[in-house]
């Protein structure tokens, strides 16, 4: 080993904690970029290969019903590939061990070979083999897992009003349902809400669909238009009582896993490039010091002859080193964080397959994205070393001169003890450093705000939806919109004391270019249970005329109150009608437009129905009332409103718990590491002034005080600016997820910011005492000694 | 005049006027490191030194009169023997107490003067007056120096005689009873050494300080009421001056 290099390593040796703290903050960096880009890989790769392996169609629509006849009609629209016609309901489930009533999707299967479109992916088990055999059905793997099912078990559903047993054959999955969430619903409910395939013939007949479908998907041609693929659907399904096509990007499923990608994709850069910096800064600190320090030793080098090429190699070696295990800790801890988020997404996304894929050009870009960092954080020192002439660097370095602070002009100056005049002119004295050291502590109490502020979201958005929102127990709905006296049969429910009934209409609303599809609300004028609430949060009143429209849906349409917008009727009798926007409604998931529902139904001109009741049970007949549920064929639904937002709570705390952690991780490293050498650089640049001060009679405590006194300064200042940030961070997140489908208000908290301060506070206090330590080991003799 | 090291201060002839005894030194010793590797500092040293006196130890490099300042300053602690200070034991004393004695009974004068950079000349000052019983003004202290009228000038605007007088000032300005210059001098040219020394010859006479410095530099013995001699660690010289000679008169 070349002596340079032993000289190296006992360097290292000697500067160890402070090269390790560098290479930790440098790794959280890395971990963040090797964790979001794999796991972007991970899912790109997954989704797109079960896409492709099982063909998921590229466009799709739901119908009320067209005779299979109409298929080869789709078939022949130029650009379409593939037609796969099924049928599609929804029905009411009863679940062995569940008291409440399960809602099913049932779909059905070809009776003869595999579904050319959309294929099912059998995990275990097999397909119903159909034909004469019935009773069997294949059950979702999110729902068989809820639910502890195995093939063999079974499952009783309300098929068309009449109760049949089926057997689970097998547990699948389906490109369709990676993400399986009731209609609308912003998380999987998988308790309560499964996805089923049944053979065509025997769905077909219990709803006496046979020889016709309701629901179709299409691949396309390559090269083919999807906008003139759906335009061409659309008029073909016209007459059939389509809800209209849509595309992939529209499909509730896939949109919720690009949401994901999209958001992983933000995060990969933003995180990372912070720590980063402030890890190439902190290399600059440890190097510029280290290079001050051996000052002599470069003159010597160079007077012995050796070239500014090979000492300044020999510095750049020293924060490679720090790189190496910078990229080591933050490859394993990428990958460990990775698995564990993988295995957070198993709680929403269902693949055949979502392994943790390391994504190795990562690796390499995360080598060179931290070598680069810390290439320039030694640049600059050793020019600096190596343009000095031997002689001159012989020399100690001239006495730092030293001005008043910028604080000292004002008149408060007068009571500052000299301790807090020297940190003052400390910080002033290297602004850069100062202003580096200030924002990465920043940054690391603004990353703290994340996750907590998602987590008060969460807990805003429970209380919103399910206590201002809607206060009903139980939403009940029915197969067919019946006739408005239906409700009565509703409050003669056992234990429902109080019912308001409710009419869903599939629309799509227009405003100018833009078109939306969704779920036209008719609720009763001022109703109790289930309600428009706006911003403030105050109840909206439904007009006989107008509509009231999700905030977020106003602004995907560009249209505020007192705008007119065109709904066109998707059920029923198609027609296409001009309503008035009369107020903003606040909710988060989903988009939704009210109206009052005695207006509603005229303007359906279907005369006074319903679509279901929100209804309040007595609990003490809980059992009772449920039952009687499962046993009332013409419900088709049945949403507890406690189990969903269980559901949610327990969904939300898992994931949110998670990113929390490695947030916290990440904040204490960070605010932990800046700190400690920060302290450890003053320590080794003003070790004289320490040691004088101590002969002088300070205490080591007075002494420690002095030392930390700038960064206790500096976090001081950060904090504040660290809480802004992290609003901002928070802001910025939120409003990336911020989508059609689901959204979470920014809620920040005093309780949310003191975390965040009493974390970063306490990683800086106890980092400060911490290299305090080091001030035991000052040797108070050597400030008698002469400097020569 | 002189008598045996082992005599050394002994006597009963102590120095004018005050005869208050401070330090009470008897068979004092430092050794550093153990076994083959042991290095012995010092190696025995007996001394009284009282109120009020101007105390010269010379000796060359490696004589151990730094070591033996540093026990007398409760920097470090003797391995052997008797270290009295107003018949407190300063060898048994632990950290706490050192830092106590430092802080209000002893001032310190660095060759290098080792000023705060960042504290002007009345701050640095005021940072010891700060923390310690019964302080002086800084202003106060910094006029005794001669230095009333750069008060507000930081370290590296002042010439390396003034930086030592604020060193003086800061070292005094706690009313010290013990004031422990470590070659004072020797980062100075003879006019501004001589200037130095005058504020310390003036501190010692009109505040009754006792004044221990170390120097290597001879003629400064004119300068004291007493003058010890160290070599290999032992006192092998004691002179005792009559009559203390004028600090302006001092060349070297």
């Amino acid at each position: 080993m070349p002596l340079l290099d032993r000289k190296l390593l006992r360097d290292l040796k000697a500067l160890k904690s402070q090269a390790l703290a560098v290479a930790l903050v440098m790794a959280c960096g890395l971990a963040m970029m090797i964790m979001t880009r794999s796991l972007i890989l991970s899912l790109v790769t997954t989704r797109d290969t079960y896409y492709e392996q099982h063909r998921f169609a590229q466009v799709f629509a739901r119908l009320k019903r067209a005779p299979e006849a109409v298929r080869e009609q789709l078939a022949v629209i130029p650009g379409v590939a593939a037609v796969e016609t099924s049928i599609a309901i929804q029905v009411t489930l009863d679940v062995p061990g569940l008291i409440e009533p399960a809602v099913g999707l049932l779909n059905s299967l070809p009776e003869r070979g595999e579904r050319g479109l959309n294929r099912i992916y059998v995990r275990t088990g097999r397909l119903p083999l159909g034909g004469a055999a019935r009773g069997e059905f294949v059950v979702s793997e999110a729902f068989a897992d809820a639910h502890g099912l195995k093939p063999g078990a079974t499952i009783s559903a309300v098929l068309n009003g009449r109760k049949e047993a089926f057997e689970i054959s097998g547990i699948v999955l389906s490109p369709e349902f990676v993400f399986e969430a009731p209609p609308g619903a912003a998380l999987p409910d998988n308790k309560t809400y499964g996805v089923f395939w049944v053979p065509y013939k025997e769905l077909a007949t219990a709803f006496q669909l046979y020889g016709a479908f309701n629901a179709v998907a299409l691949s396309l041609a390559p090269g083919a238009s999807e906008r003139d693929v759906i335009a061409a659907v659309d008029r073909v399904l016209a007459p059939y009582g389509s809800r209209g096509a849509y595309g992939r990007i529209d499909h509730p499923s896939n949109r919720r896993v690009d949401d994901e990608i999209r958001v992983l994709n933000g995060l990969a850069v933003a995180f990372p490039l912070v720590f980063l910096s402030v890890a190439a800064f902190m290399t600059n600190s440890v190097m510029s010091r280290q290079i001050a320090l051996q000052r002599e030793q470069i003159a010597m080098l160079k007077a012995c002859g050796f070239s500014n090429a090979q000492i300044g190699m020999h510095y750049f070696k020293f924060s490679l080193v720090i790189v190496v295990v910078g990229v080591g800790v933050g490859a394993i801890g990428g990958i460990l964080l990775g698995h564990q988020l993988v295995g957070m997404y198993h709680l929403f996304f269902r693949f055949p397959q979502l392994d943790f894929m390391l994504d190795r050009r990562v690796l390499v870009a995360a080598a060179v994205a931290s070598s680069l960092a810390a290439f320039v954080g030694v640049a600059g020192a050793v020019q600096r070393a190596v343009r000095l002439p031997p002689a001159e660097a012989m020399r100690p370095e001239a006495p730092t001169n030293y001005r008043p602070a910028f604080l000292e002009r004002f008149r408060i100056a007068r009571w500052f003890s000299p301790s807090f005049r020297m940190a003052l002119r400390n910080i002033q004295r290297r602004p850069v450093r100062s202003g580096i050291t200030c924002l990465a502590l920043a940054m690391a109490t603004g990353i703290l705000i994340v996750p907590n502020s998602f987590r008060d979201g969460v807990a805003y958005v429970i209380d919103f939806q399910w206590d201002i929102v809607q206060r009903q127990t139980v939403t009940l709905s029915l197969v067919e919109p019946e006739a408005a006296r239906a409700i009565a049969d509703f409050k003669h429910l056992p234990g429902v004391v109080h019912a308001e009934p409710f009419r869903f209409v599939p629309v799509e609303l227009r405003a100018g270019p833009i078109k939306r599809r969704l779920m036209f609300q008719g609720l009763p004028e001022r109703g109790t249970l289930s309600r428009a609430i706006d911003a403030t949060p105050r109840q909206l009143t439904l007009p006989a005329r107008g509509i009231v429209i999700s905030a977020k849906l106003g602004e995907v349409l560009r249209v505020r109150p007192g705008d007119e917008i065109v709904a066109r009727v998707l059920e029923g009798r198609e027609r296409e009608l001009t309503v008035p926007i009369v107020g903003l409604a606040e909710d988060f998931a989903g988009m939704a437009a009210y109206m009052e529902i005695h207006a509603l139904n005229r303007l359906l001109l279907e005369g006074d129905r319903i679509s279901g009741a929100h209804v309040v049970v007595n609990k003490a007949h809980w059992r009772e009332f449920l039952t009687a549920v499962k046993n009332t064929p013409r419900i088709a639904g049945c949403v507890i409103k406690d189990s969903l937002r269980e559901g949610f709570r327990k969904t939300t705390a898992e994931s949110i718990g998670l990113i929390q952690k490695i947030y916290l991780l990440f904040a204490t490293v960070v605010a932990f590491g800046i700190v400690y050498n920060s302290a450890r650089i003053s320590l080794s640049e003003r070790s004289l002034e320490l040691a004088t001060l101590r002969v002088l009679g300070f205490t080591r405590g007075e002494v420690s005080a002095v030392l930390v006194g700038e960064l206790v300064l500096l976090t001081l200042v950060a904090l504040p600016i660290g809480l802004v940030l992290g609003s901002g961070f928070a802001r910025g997140i939120l409003s990336a997820v911020n989508t059609e489908t689901v959204r979470l208000p920014l809620v920040l908290t005093a309780a949310n910011y003191a975390f965040a301060v009493l974390v970063v506070a306490l990683a800086s206090t106890l980092s400060g005492l911490f290299a305090s330590r080091k001030l035991a080991e000052i040797d108070l003799v050597s400030a008698l000694k002469t400097r020569e | 005049m002189s008598s045996p090291a082992g005599n050394a201060g002994t006597s009963s002839d102590a120095p004018r006027p005050a005869r208050e005894l401070l330090f009470h030194v008897r068979d004092v010793a430092r050794v550093y490191g153990e076994g083959e590797a042991a290095v012995t500092a010092l190696a025995g040293v007996d001394f009284d030194l009282f109120a009020g006196e101007l105390v010269v130890l010379l000796g060359a490099s490696g004589s151990g009169k730094s070591t033996l300042l540093n026990q007398l300053g409760g920097l470090d602690s003797p391995t052997h023997g008797t270290l009295l200070y107003r018949g407190w034991n300063l060898a048994m004393a632990d950290e706490a107490a050192l830092t106590n004695f430092r802080r209000d009974g002893v001032g310190f004068v660095f060759q290098a003067y080792n000023l705060i950079p960042s504290l002007t000349a009345r701050e640095n000052v005021a940072l010891i007056t700060e923390i310690c019983r019964d302080p002086m003004v800084p202003e106060d202290a910094l006029h005794l120096v001669g230095l009333g009228e750069r008060l507000d000038h930081f370290p590296a605007e002042l010439s390396g005689g003034e930086q030592q007088r604020v060193a003086i000032a800061r070292a005094i300005a706690k009313r010290p009873e013990v004031l422990l210059c470590d070659e004072p001098t020797g980062a100075l040219d003879v006019h501004t050494g001589i200037t130095v020394l005058e504020a310390i010859e003036r501190i010692n006479r009109e505040l009754g300080t006792l004044a221990v410095i170390i120097t290597h530099n001879a003629i400064l013995a004119d300068m004291a009421d007493r003058v010890f001699t160290l070599s290999d660690g032992r006192i092998v010289h004691e002179r005792r001056n009559a009559v203390r000679g004028a600090v302006g008169a001092l060349a070297w």
